[in-house]
């Protein structure tokens, strides 16, 4: 195959996946239609993750305005917030409350387009821009975690860290060191401290907002442009008008979504489920409370990372990763019924490690 | 049947002549990690999350002279209500021994569990909803009003708060309604037949 036929190719199988000629309002919005099926209630799981995140963006913008990103201050200007700026500790409940319903969406959201084959020709683009978007997610919690430089916050982060470096252990030769190497670049000095928080700051405010914004962008536009996926083997019951009939129905869960994310936001603070010494500002000469964890999103790699061998989590994530970007090749012929098995053992894997992990841990361990 | 004194006396007796070097209470930390399952330090009831000991400010050792006489004085505040504010304790540290005197409290950590029934049952100093008694028995903070056992928080600020939620569901379900009709609206004027309609009339 030469060159032109290669190119002609690529401009093919692009053409396909993007039919910029469909990038108009009737093929977009007017003519688009969703179909209804005993499934129909996993479509409105993205548009619920994008909400979320547009609370974050609100939010966060609000709090920006208070927040200092400096170790002496990082801790008591959120204090400030919560304590002093009217609606401030409404504002902060809510961004940390929609931030880990954003991120139980987006994983529902994957399950679900996974058991319904949603990454089928032509959508393998709009598959691999999800779980792009599920990675910025995750560095969004992770990043954001730091930020209230509270004693959970700094030495979670620690921990986390210090597993990048763990990895040098199994690496060959010089490659040995890249781990320790990528920790200090992440964490700008040798321990946690000032250069971690600006770094870890400029990427929660400024390099993820903007990478999602252009991968959310193709995402959404992709969906737009090929519609719905089918979602089922047997023919819909029916089909409704994406505009403005399930637009609409989408607004409603939005509307639901908002009423529960507000009384969240009212009358349970986040940081009740968690002991008060946790949240008390770090302090480098102090003692390290008991109980210090990830967010509850990383229970499935933590608690399986506190029991079983470095490597073997390694091997694992390596592998899940993969798969996931490589789902709509891997996954081409298997049918519906098994991908919903597998999803569902995924979905119970997810929840027996976010409610029941630090059981098991202490089951095993002591 | 007569019950023996000697056993608590003495007990007393040995708490009270090492009064002076026995700074924290770690028995009842104990308790409400046990009681509670949540993790307690000493910042429950000091100014310090390391308790009293330490050159830290809210520490014995950070102590000027005025404020070393005023923990003289709550040490020596034995009977409830002495109006004490030792500086080495927090609001709820100070209440307990306002509350109970500081004999009471002392003869309490032999039998720390009862420590929450002998406190006043009305007390909320942080006015978060759940009375400082039961945060002490939930194992969460009584002067963090964001700390508190979770459904108890939640019912407590939900009855406060019950007006303004129900405001805001309206608003929601009014700003629903507000858009079906403008996105039918939408809908409708943008439609083909409904803009050639518009375009041929007078």
């Amino acid at each position: 195959m030469n060159v032109k036929e290669t190119l002609k190719k690529t401009e093919e199988y692009i053409a396909e996946r993007l039919p910029v000629d469909k990038m108009n309002y009737a093929s977009m919005v007017q003519k688009k239609e969703v179909p209804v099926h005993r499934l129909s209630w996993s479509y409105y799981m993205g548009g619920l993750a994008l909400f979320f995140f547009m609370v974050q963006i609100v939010t966060g913008l609000m709090l920006l305005f208070y927040y200092q990103p400096t170790v002496s201050d990082a801790h008591a200007s959120v204090e400030y917030i919560t304590d002093h700026i009217p609606a401030g500790g409404l504002v902060r409940n809510i961004h940390a409350w929609a931030s880990s319903l954003m991120i139980g969406s987006v994983l529902v959201h994957l399950l679900t387009a996974f058991a319904m084959k949603a990454f089928e020709k032509p959508r393998e683009l709009t598959w691999v821009t999800g779980i792009l978007l599920l990675g910025i997610t995750f560095a969004f919690g992770f990043t954001g975690y730091l930020l209230p430089w509270h004693q959970i916050a700094v030495n979670a982060t620690k921990i986390g860290l210090q597993t990048i470096e763990q990895i040098g252990a199994y690496l060959p030769g010089a490659m040995s060191d890249w781990p320790r190497q990528a920790k200090e670049i992440i964490q700008g000095e040798a321990s946690v401290g000032q250069a971690t928080l600006s770094r870890f700051f400029a990427l929660h405010v400024i390099v993820l907002p903007l990478a999602i914004f252009a991968v959310l962008g193709f995402h959404l536009v992709s969906v737009q442009l090929h519609g719905m996926s089918k979602g089922i083997d047997e023919k819909p019951r029916s089909m409704e008008k994406f505009f403005p009939t399930f637009f609409l129905k989408d607004l409603r869960v939005w509307g639901f979504a908002f009423m529960v994310l507000y009384i969240l936001g009212v009358c349970l603070p986040f940081e009740s489920l968690f002991s008060y010494p946790l949240f008390e500002p770090f302090d480098p000469k102090g003692s390290t409370p008991d109980g210090i964890k990830p967010e509850w999103y990383f229970f499935w790699v933590y608690y399986p990372l506190e029991l079983l061998p470095l490597w073997v989590i390694l091997v694992g994530s390596t592998l899940l990763g993969f798969v996931l970007m490589a789902t709509p090749w891997i996954f081409k012929n298997t049918n519906r019924k098994t991908l919903q098995l597998i999803a569902i053992v995924a979905g119970i894997y997810l929840i027996i490690m976010t409610v029941w992990g630090e059981n098991i841990y202490h089951l095993f361990k002591g | 049947m007569r019950t023996n004194p000697f056993p608590i006396a003495w007990k007393l007796l040995i708490v009270l002549a090492t009064a002076n070097t026995l700074q924290a209470y770690p028995e009842l930390q104990k308790q409400i990690v046990k009681s509670s399952g949540r993790n307690v330090n000493c910042a429950m009831c000091h100014e310090h999350s390391d308790g009293p000991e330490g050159t830290a400010p809210g520490q014995i050792g950070h102590l000027t002279s005025a404020e070393q006489a005023e923990l003289g004085r709550a040490r020596a505040a034995f009977n409830p209500g002495g109006n004490v504010k030792s500086p080495i304790l927090n609001a709820f540290g100070n209440h307990i021994i306002n509350s109970l005197g500081k004999k009471q409290f002392l003869e309490l950590k032999v039998t720390p569990a009862e420590l929450a029934d002998k406190l006043p049952q009305d007390s909320d100093l942080d006015k978060d909803g759940i009375p400082d008694a039961v945060e002490l028995r939930t194992g969460t903070h009584p002067l963090i009003k964001s700390d508190g056992q979770p459904w108890l928080l939640f019912k407590a600020n939900f009855a406060e708060n019950f007006t303004q939620i129900l405001l805001m569901l309206a608003a929601t379900i009014l700003g629903l309604w507000g858009l079906r009709h403008l996105l039918h609206g939408f809908d409708a004027a943008t439609r083909s037949d409904v803009c050639d309609e518009y375009e041929e009339s007078p």
